[in-house]
């Protein structure tokens, strides 16, 4: 059980070291150059030259990659160009907000994914099922961008219910419009891959045997199917928080949330280094924490694999 | 063994509705939950709407689009930080609302006949929010800061025409000779050479008086805890999200009509809009999809204000190769274009035509005969007589913009019919300017805003052959004469002398063609109805926001 942690760690810290050095790589090579959204359309050749200077970006790469090592290994992720702040200090704040957008987005998308698809696949062949089908076709197919500005229309202006935007003094009524948005499509998934994973399993020999015993229908479905059901659901929304946690730029720039999503496309616009270096590590890093978190409860959900290991 | 059939009737099942005997109608307890939840919410919302909508009373909330990089005045590159900035400092003279030169914290000035000594008498008891008064070391100290290489500031070029600032900045001298505190209240600048536009430089951010023990307190985070002697006081930013600032109620100039105004950061433009329907902001700039909207509108209409900005809409040309080396290939391009069909049509006329590089509200007195029209069969006729009889390819660059895309792709068309074949390549800002420096780009469609209110703004930088690239030249255009003209010109002292010397150059550089010219655009901005007193100004960094004032509110 230990080395299989152990294992799981170690894999998780060469990911890490890997992306950063990709990142920084591509970054590096692309065309386009941090000084001029630092200096505006009008400066000195001397005013570009000493800026450049000051941000080493006529250093050579390798230096320049272990100097950024150097940084994280002491917890700085560096001063953004562009805006003088610490990176760390920046990210602290964009991240409790990402997390909480992330968490409501996935509270509501597991709760009513799980709800639907668990009803659907109960009623199979019902005109539950069949709407149930049709809506979650919906839901993934729909682009994100004009389904919150959509739902915005709708839910703040023609029935003025819900603040259009921004986060307020951190009221939970600006929390439901954005994580609705993010949350369907994710849902949509997971309606459909409880329902199946369910039918899947409702259709083994050993509920049959429960049934038989004499258990509800109700104990059979959330006792028995559904955690046996529930391996899969949970992968699903092991990606797709971690995916959420890395910012989502267009529901962030739509309803104004002060995410890391955000943070990083604009850091990337402007070429800002330190930024993008430093979102991409500290999301990457969650993203790879979340999946070990899913490893564990695949330990805890599925015998097999304890047996196993 | 009975089998499971999820379509079988369950008699064994003691609960559920004897109603509903099929199990794929049968309310069960799962269903139960999914509906009270979803009948609750709207329950929930409904009692917690009020809290949402308060707006304090006597603000103004207005919108950014991004968050402000800085508030220290030497470090001001973007149009909301100077905005803002605008509101919170002072420097020793203002633009007033004709845009012209008006004393701030000083009470009076004179420049010498030489146009190279100034004077200026600072007006007494002018306070820091700090409570400090300031004095004329202070203009030196915050002049100087920005000569200063350790505060890294781009906006070295206000102040290096003083004497002894190119020894400051290289640290040969410990100050600036050329800046001399005479007295508690007098200051006296000194130039290297006579420069007419000095005054105006005075007037721009980089000049706004600074209090050096919060600079020292604060250090890089001054960006951020800005303490000025302005209108308004920074009471608190939410990065990225809100900035609040409130009345300075011992400001000596005229004291703000409103308690406060609140800046919202909203990105997205769509967004804004819900916003100021909903009544969440006092005025919006209106973006360009929803310009027909709010002018075919008879309610919103009435409340829209426009301005045309000092601004000049372009195509640069490449003047150092084929084959816009050639000035006469120039003027057939700006012949081709039926630039005012395009103003009309694409832009719903939010503009006007542009004849040169410079705005006609900044040679108010002067008269403009010349210009080019749209004239295709002579654009077909100058490519021939200039060797390119069966035209030429050519790569517009441009920054990733929807706007700008549409436009150039009529372009394109126009431009197709007397055989000039454009690619349109579409860059993301960094990577355009960075392509545009290093003189990739045939062609490019760029802007020039003001820096300051004067045609030499819209000269100097973008045509004089000592500004290749970064300095705003970025056509490569080189003409010895114009080089001489300009200079010139901004030794000229004497207003209505030198406004002649700039209709002169204008007319050679429309002569040369670097540019296709094509408008000024007017901004608009709407209001709601409770918001009174609006004043527009043709350009960012001069609204202190005194003028305005909030009626009953609904």
């Amino acid at each position: 059980m230990f080395t299989y942690f152990l294992r799981r760690f170690l894999i998780l810290c060469l990911t890490l070291l890997g992306i950063t050095f990709v990142t920084f790589m591509l970054i590096k090579t692309l065309p386009g150059d941090p000084v001029q959204g630092l200096i505006g359309e009008r400066a000195e050749q001397e005013t570009v030259e000493r800026i450049r200077k000051e941000l080493g970006s006529d250093q050579p790469f390798v230096r320049q990659y272990r100097g950024y090592l150097k940084f994280i290994v002491t917890g700085d992720l560096g001063t953004s160009y562009y805006t003088n702040r610490k990176v760390v200090d920046d990210l602290k704040a964009k991240c409790l907000h990402t997390f909480e957008l992330a968490f409501a987005a996935m509270l509501f998308a597991s709760l009513s994914g799980i709800l639907l698809g668990t009803l659907m696949a109960v009623t199979r062949g019902s005109i539950l099922d069949r709407l149930g089908l049709l809506i979650s076709a919906g839901g993934i197919s729909l682009p994100v961008f004009w389904l919150g500005l959509t739902l915005m229309l709708i839910f703040a202006f023609l029935i003025p219910l819900l603040p259009p935007s921004g986060m307020g003094e951190g009221e939970l009524i600006y929390l439901i419009l954005p994580a609705s948005t993010l949350g369907i499509n994710s849902a949509a998934y997971i309606v459909r891959i409880t329902r199946s994973s369910l039918l899947e399993v409702l259709s083994q020999p050993y509920i049959t045997t429960a049934r038989s015993k004499g258990l509800t229908k109700r104990k059979v479905v959330l006792k028995h199917a559904l955690k046996n059901a529930l391996l899969p659901i949970i992968t699903l929304i092991g990606l797709d928080f971690g995916s959420y946690l890395n910012g989502s730029v267009l529901t962030e720039t739509i309803f104004g949330w002060d995410g890391v999503g955000r943070y990083a496309v604009e850091g990337i616009m402007r070429r800002d280094y330190p930024v993008v270096m430093g979102t991409v590590l500290v999301g990457a890093a969650f993203f790879v924490f979340i999946n070990f978190l899913v490893d564990l409860i695949y330990l805890y959900l599925d015998p097999r694999i304890r047996v196993r290991e | 063994m009975r089998y499971f059939s999820t379509n079988n009737l369950e008699v064994s099942e003691k609960q559920g509705s004897r109603l509903f005997q099929r199990s794929h109608l049968r309310l069960n307890w799962i269903l139960h939950l999914f509906l009270t939840l979803t009948a609750f919410v709207p329950l929930l919302l409904w009692g917690c709407q009020e809290k949402g909508k308060q707006k304090l009373p006597c603000f103004l909330y207005l919108r950014l689009s991004s968050n402000p990089t800085t508030l220290d005045p030497s470090l001001i590159v973007d149009v909301a930080s100077a905005n803002i900035a605008t509101k919170l400092f002072n420097g020793l003279v203002r633009f007033g609302e004709q845009m012209e030169i008006e004393p701030d914290i000083a009470n009076t000035f004179e420049a010498s006949p030489d146009g190279r000594r100034y004077s200026f008498h600072l007006k007494s008891n002018v306070r820091f929010s700090n409570g400090r008064e300031v004095t004329a070391s202070d203009f030196k100290y915050s002049f100087e800061r920005i000569l200063n290489p350790q505060t890294r500031s781009p906006r070295t070029w206000v102040f290096s025409r003083i004497k002894g600032a190119k020894e400051y900045m290289e640290g040969k001298e410990q100050e600036v000779s050329g800046i001399k505190v005479k007295d508690k209240y007098w200051l006296e600048i000194v130039l290297e050479k006579p420069f007419a536009l000095f005054l105006q430089f005075l007037a721009l951010p980089p000049a706004y008086c600074v209090p050096k023990e919060e600079v020292e307190r604060w250090k890089t985070d001054f960006s951020f805890h800005p303490v000025g002697t302005g209108p308004f006081i920074l009471e608190h930013w939410r990065h990225n999200l809100t900035l609040k600032m409130t009345a300075n109620s011992d400001y000596f100039g005229n004291k703000a009509k409103v308690k406060g105004i609140i800046y919202r950061i909203i990105p997205e433009d769509l967004t804004a809009v819900y916003e100021f329907y909903s009544g969440n902001l006092d005025l919006l700039p209106v973006p360009q999809a929803e310009f027909k909207r709010y002018l075919t509108n008879p309610q919103w209409k009435q409340m829209m204000k426009g301005v045309v900005g000092l601004n000049t809409y372009y195509l640069g040309l490449n003047c150092q190769r084929p084959p816009f080396d050639n000035p006469i290939v120039r003027q057939a391009m700006n012949y081709c274009i039926d630039r005012e069909k395009i103003l009309k049509t694409m832009l719903e006329g939010r503009g006007i035509l542009a004849s040169g590089p410079i705005p006609p509200a900044l040679l108010t007195d002067v008269k403009k005969d010349f210009g080019y029209n749209y004239n295709p069969n002579k654009a077909f006729s100058l490519l021939k007589k200039a060797g390119y009889p069966e035209g030429f390819e050519i790569k517009i660059y441009q920054s990733s913009d929807q706007e700008s895309l549409e436009i150039l792709e009529v372009v394109q068309k126009y431009l197709e019919k007397v055989g000039v074949r454009a690619q349109i390549i579409q860059r993301e800002w960094s990577s355009f300017m960075e392509a545009l420096n290093k003189r990739e780009a045939d062609a490019f469609w760029l802007s020039w805003g003001a820096d300051y209110p004067d045609a030499e703004n819209f000269l100097f930088p973008t045509f004089h052959s000592g500004n290749w690239g970064a300095g705003g030249n970025r056509t490569f255009f080189k003409d010895t004469k114009i080089d001489r003209l300009i200079e010139e010109a901004q030794k000229t002292i004497a207003k209505e002398k030198r406004f002649l010397l700039y209709q002169e150059i204008e007319k050679r550089v429309i002569d040369q063609a670097p540019w296709v010219f094509f408008w000024h655009k007017k901004d608009y901005v709407v209001t709601q109805p409770w918001v009174k007193g609006v004043k527009l100004y043709p350009m960012p960094g001069v609204d202190k926001g005194t003028a305005v004032y909030i009626e009953e509110r609904q």
